[in-house]
């Protein structure tokens, strides 16, 4: 089997991934052929967010706990040579470049001192933007890192798809995809309040009941989160159920 | 709203052909530097420009606010043709298939500094609706790495078609995106926005803003 084919199976697996835990494992199971045996993929947190907020921005890792709660107690991410290094680069790069770059500094120095004990010497980064703009990076680390040019845009490749796969099952296990259902009457007297019809006007013009279009009314209100007719009407040509 | 044209309809729309092909130059020669692409005329326009080609054009206030071109795989395109050592295995081909190419957003119109803007996911949101419509449901694309990550998030199936390379000092990678209904609810979802973008007949006049 060629090369590429290789990577497009390990790809594959990637996406056939049920859990962000399968996600990891299949990732790791090739990277570790490279000495890239630890991952952690996330969405970079602004300066200052606490660390309890900084954990809902990890997507996939298979750190071990103490260091995962050692980086986040001690917020390393302020001081972390990889993440400053990712913020200005948009390419991979291997970790040793990102700390030659960074003047010697007390705290990033102890970042990287820590993170010899939990035996990751040297690593990958791969930086990447979200949809929202958001920068997220996947992070592979390891005792001694080898890899040739080939395997190299393998493994960049696949962690690509990695925490792609990663941002899918989260959104499909949480919200985003909540279409609101409006039935045609409701979207009906939406339109026409729109133009500034009331409740008995609507009624005429549909020929219902007062009572019935203002209980239309309500259960659009309610559907869009709206606390009022006005944003309920703004709401609903903001999502495009009327114009 | 977001037009689909083909060459044909957009020639007979001088101010429409002009401002699509002043935008190519400005983002493709201007901005992207792809020098290969200079004209004196300050009009970008290659060989695949062709009579089977179909061209989006988002309008937002009369002004045309993105774009992109769409290249049936029956006949020679950018894959084919321009960049062949993008795809490493079998390159996917046939009237499911095309190529999304020139994709542009007007510099007015980007929302953030890295976010992808509300033009920008119409151009998205009007290419699934579009395909779909005509029963294509797979599209080629030759972008920067992060773009595989925004479709991954838009719940395509990618397919990587090799490996990335670099052109000038930008990354590209061939990606064949597969995509269905549950495509599509999700890019709207996304969009915050159900309803369809894709309008009937051809644009107003650029310059003239609808009154609404």
């Amino acid at each position: 089997m060629g090369h590429f084919d290789r990577t497009l199976e390990y790809i594959d697996q990637v996406q056939r991934a049920g859990t962000a835990a399968a996600v990891c494992e299949r990732l790791l199971s090739v990277t570790s052929n490279f000495g890239l045996t630890a991952l952690i993929a996330a969405t970079v947190p602004q300066p200052g967010t606490s660390s309890s907020q900084q954990k809902d921005h990890v997507l996939l890792c298979d750190w071990p706990n103490e260091w995962l709660e050692r980086y986040l107690t001690r917020n390393y991410v302020d001081h972390d040579p990889v993440v400053s290094h990712l913020k200005q680069l948009r390419a991979p790069f291997q970790w040793r470049e990102a700390v030659q770059s960074m003047p010697a500094d007390k705290s990033s120095d102890e970042v990287m001192r820590d993170a010899r004990e939990f035996k990751l010497r040297d690593g990958l980064a791969f930086p990447l933007i979200t949809l929202e703009g958001q920068i997220a990076l996947v992070s592979l680390g390891g005792e001694a890192v080898e890899l040739s040019d080939s395997e190299f845009a393998m493994v960049s490749l696949a962690s690509t798809y990695a925490i792609g796969r990663a941002m899918q099952l989260q959104t499909t296990t949480s919200k985003v995809i909540e279409h609101i259902e409006l039935t045609p009457r409701e979207r009906e007297c939406l339109q026409w309040a729109a133009v500034g019809k009331s409740e008995w006007e609507i009624s005429q013009i549909l020929g219902i009941s007062e009572h019935t279009s203002e209980k239309h009314l309500l259960n659009a209100k309610s559907k869009l989160g709206a606390a009022n007719r006005v944003q309920a009407v703004a709401e609903a040509i903001r999502h495009g159920y009327i114009s | 709203m977001l037009f689909s044209l083909t060459t044909q309809q957009l020639m007979e729309r001088p101010d429409l052909w002009e401002a699509v092909h002043r935008l190519r130059y400005k983002i493709f020669v201007d901005e992207m530097r792809w020098a290969d692409l200079d004209r004196p005329d300050g009009l970008e326009i290659d060989q695949f420009d062709h009579d089977a080609a179909e061209h989006h054009l988002v309008i937002r206030n009369g002004e045309l606010a993105g774009y992109q071109r769409m290249l049936p795989t029956t006949r020679p395109h950018l894959l084919s043709d321009v960049m062949p050592e993008l795809c490493e295995g079998r390159r996917p081909s046939g009237p499911n298939v095309w190529e999304l190419t020139r994709y542009a957003v007007a510099p007015g119109f980007r929302d953030g500094k890295r976010g992808v803007s509300t033009v920008g996911t119409e151009l998205i949101a009007g290419f699934v609706e579009w395909g779909l419509g005509r029963n294509i449901n797979q599209v080629i694309i030759e972008v920067e790495p992060v773009w595989v990550l925004r479709t991954l998030q838009l719940h395509f199936l990618a397919t990587p078609l090799g490996y990335q390379r670099t052109y000038g000092n930008q990354q590209v990678v061939a990606t064949l995106l597969t995509f269905n209904d549950h495509t599509l609810d999700v890019v709207r979802s996304r969009r915050n926005h159900h309803a369809p973008v894709l309008a009937r007949g051809t644009p107003d006049m650029l310059g003239m803003r609808q009154a609404s």
